[in-house]
């Protein structure tokens, strides 16, 4: 039974046009386990790829293809547009500004980043690296504050921000972003600062290494991809999050991107092709990110998830 | 050597001597005071922008808390006012917890269901095929909240979207005939899809993560055994991966519960339609649109009331696995 799931999968089957046949084998026989396999034909594998990737990617193919319809409204059931143009982008970019907000997004998902990923990551080393009295605690307290609604806080922050002259500015929202990247953070750091080997940091200690020294030599480099992972989700969440950019930046020279995308909308009708030329706007550089980050960024979950 | 000659006092003056002695120079850096001058910036970050405000919301729902004192600057004090006025409000019972508490659950459901389905689904592909599967998964999870609502209202445009045109095509409904988004049901029905399609990546990619933890020693033996496929994964695979199932339920409980922009953006859904009203946004309209910021409060307070006891139903059953 060992050996025979490589064999008896191999038959299994080329699922739609493969690349080269015998160089798909060997990546496959490299993979260990595959019960599921058996149950599951060539035929129903092909058809779930074909699901799985129409269902994830449809809405996406949506936005894109209408970004370039020169005639939206009229296109209809058809799931092609009606030309290419790019006069939406134009619109969008040149006329209606959306520029300013794109730059405003930038400012504040960028400072997020900085401050955050900074105290992120003397967080993360404080919990997987050190073991004192009430760590489990201060985990504890990391997952909890994860689960306070972003809702319940906005109208206190709100009164805050505005006591102290916040609302209208970059610096109040990358504070208040700050909330609610942080514990994310500080938790999937934790999981790549504890995947680093201990021995490479007492190998350190013994030449004569200090703690910082360490740091700086041995922790910090070999977390750098976790820092970039998490780095990549913090500007994510600035860069989408939309209850408070919508409360705090009430003059429209200060709109994020998120809150700039609600001027194409008039009282009972919007202009689709350049919503959707600003959503993709918006959409592409997240996009981009996360697929690049995806493997750091998944490890990471879950070793945040089940390693201590 | 300057941190190895400063441990030595904190470490005498904390924990004491009864932990066991292994490495001197890791032993005296985990005493001291060092972790908690690492957590010092993260925590007080934390406290003054998520307790200090949740003190706040408490403070202010138990005023009745308008523009006026906001202007002022004075309290307003009524006692549970507030929350008498919202208990006994036949609209929150009939309308926005169902449309809370129902929406969550249906999602919660689905989004598990195709989470771990695509997991599974992904799990038996070769190499090759499953990154493109994920790659493609990744960019539904990647694509903004703000964005994906704005899709799919385009898709469901009831005049030009490409629903209403398939439908008028195939001679089912007229298109413009009628608008779903004024129809509390086909509203949440839309919003579903919305969230579901935006939630089930981050379960897909976690539970495939976690199905690669599971030894296969536990599989063949199981096959020794007479399981079939199904006593397999209900055997093995969700035994295997329950940790990280219960750490998905959690999360996407909570983040389905407290759904806001995805509902806002929606025609009607900023609180101009008062059937399709969740929690958030009733919170939200009362404070923001309406100024009676008291009542806001409240409502806010209920709704972490809420999160805060399914999340400590979550976290016990979490805290069994002794996984932290």
């Amino acid at each position: 039974m060992s050996t025979a799931p490589a064999d008896r999968t191999a038959p299994a089957g080329p699922v739609g046009p493969a690349p080269t046949a015998a160089e798909r084998t060997a990546q496959r026989a490299a993979i260990r386990r595959r019960s599921p396999r058996r149950i599951v034909t060539a035929a129903g594998k092909a058809v779930g790829v074909v699901l799985v990737l129409v269902f994830s990617l449809f809405p996406f193919y949506w936005m894109l293809s209408t970004a370039v319809d020169p005639n939206p409204l009229g296109r209809g059931a058809s799931w092609l547009p009606t030309g290419f143009t790019l006069k939406n982008f134009r619109f969008v970019l040149v006329d209606a500004g959306f520029l300013d907000y794109v730059k405003n997004s930038a400012i504040v998902a960028l400072g997020t980043v900085l401050i955050s990923g900074a105290i992120a990551l003397l967080a993360a080393v404080a919990v997987a690296r050190f073991r004192f009295r009430l760590r489990t605690q201060v985990l504890i307290l990391v997952l909890l504050v994860q689960m306070v609604p972003l809702e319940a806080l906005v109208i206190p922050l709100f009164l805050q921000a505005r006591n102290l002259h916040l609302l209208n500015s970059m610096l109040g929202l990358i504070i208040v972003y700050l909330a609610f990247s942080l514990p994310f953070a500080i938790w999937n750091l934790r999981g790549f600062v504890a995947a680093v080997p201990k021995e490479l940091e007492e190998a350190a200690y013994v030449d004569g290494a200090n703690w910082l020294r360490m740091f700086r030599s041995i922790l910090f480099p070999l977390v750098a991809p976790g820092l970039v992972a998490t780095s990549v989700f913090s500007f994510i969440t600035a860069w989408n999050e939309f209850i408070f950019a919508l409360t705090f930046m009430q003059d429209s020279s200060k709109y994020t991107v998120g809150v700039g995308l609600r001027s194409f909308f008039t009282q009972n009708t919007a202009n689709w092709g350049a919503v959707m030329a600003a959503s993709t706007i918006i959409a592409l550089p997240v996009v981009i990110f996360f697929v690049l980050v995806q493997r750091n960024l998944a490890s990471g979950l879950t070793q945040g998830a089940v390693k201590g | 050597m300057s941190a190895a000659t400063s441990t030595p006092k904190n470490a005498a003056n904390a924990t004491g001597t009864l932990e066991r002695r292994r490495v001197p120079v890791r032993r005296r850096l985990q005493r001291g005071s060092a972790p908690w001058l690492l957590l010092a910036p993260g925590l007080v970050t934390l406290a003054v922008l998520l307790l200090w405000p949740l003190v706040r919301v408490l403070n202010l729902s138990i005023q009745d808390y308008r523009l006026r004192n906001l202007i002022r600057g004075d309290s307003n004090y009524t006692g549970l006012t507030n929350y008498r006025e919202i208990l006994s409000d036949p609209f929150l019972w009939g309308t926005v917890l169902p449309n809370t508490v129902g929406f969550a659950i249906v999602c919660v459901v689905l989004t598990m269901v195709v989470g771990i389905v695509v997991a599974l689904f992904l799990n038996s592909l070769g190499t090759w095929w499953r990154s493109i599967c994920t790659t493609a998964i990744m960019v539904a999870w990647a694509v903004p909240a703000i964005t994906g609502t704005y899709v799919f209202v385009w898709l469901f445009d009831p005049l030009n979207g490409l629903v209403a045109s398939t439908l008028d095509q195939l001679g089912i409904m007229e298109a413009g005939s009628w608008n779903w988004f004024a129809n509390r049901w086909a509203f949440y029905a839309i919003a579903t899809a919305n969230v579901v399609y935006h939630g089930f990546p981050f379960i897909a990619v976690t539970v495939l993560a976690g199905l690669g933890t599971v030894p296969k020693e536990l599989y063949e033996a199981a096959a020794l055994d007479g399981a079939g496929p199904l006593s397999r994964f209900r055997s093995v695979t969700i035994p295997g991966i329950r940790p990280i199932l219960a750490v998905c339920i959690i999360l996407s409980t909570i983040w389905d519960f407290k759904v806001f922009t995805q509902i806002y953006l929606m025609p009607g859904g900023n609180g101009t339609n008062r059937d399709v009203m969740n929690l958030g946004v009733w919170s939200y309209s009362e404070s923001f649109a309406q100024g009676l910021y008291g009542r806001g409060s409240a409502i806010a307070v209920l709704l972490t009331l809420l999160l805060l006891v399914i999340s400590v139903i979550y976290m016990r059953s979490l805290m069994k696995e002794d996984e932290l």
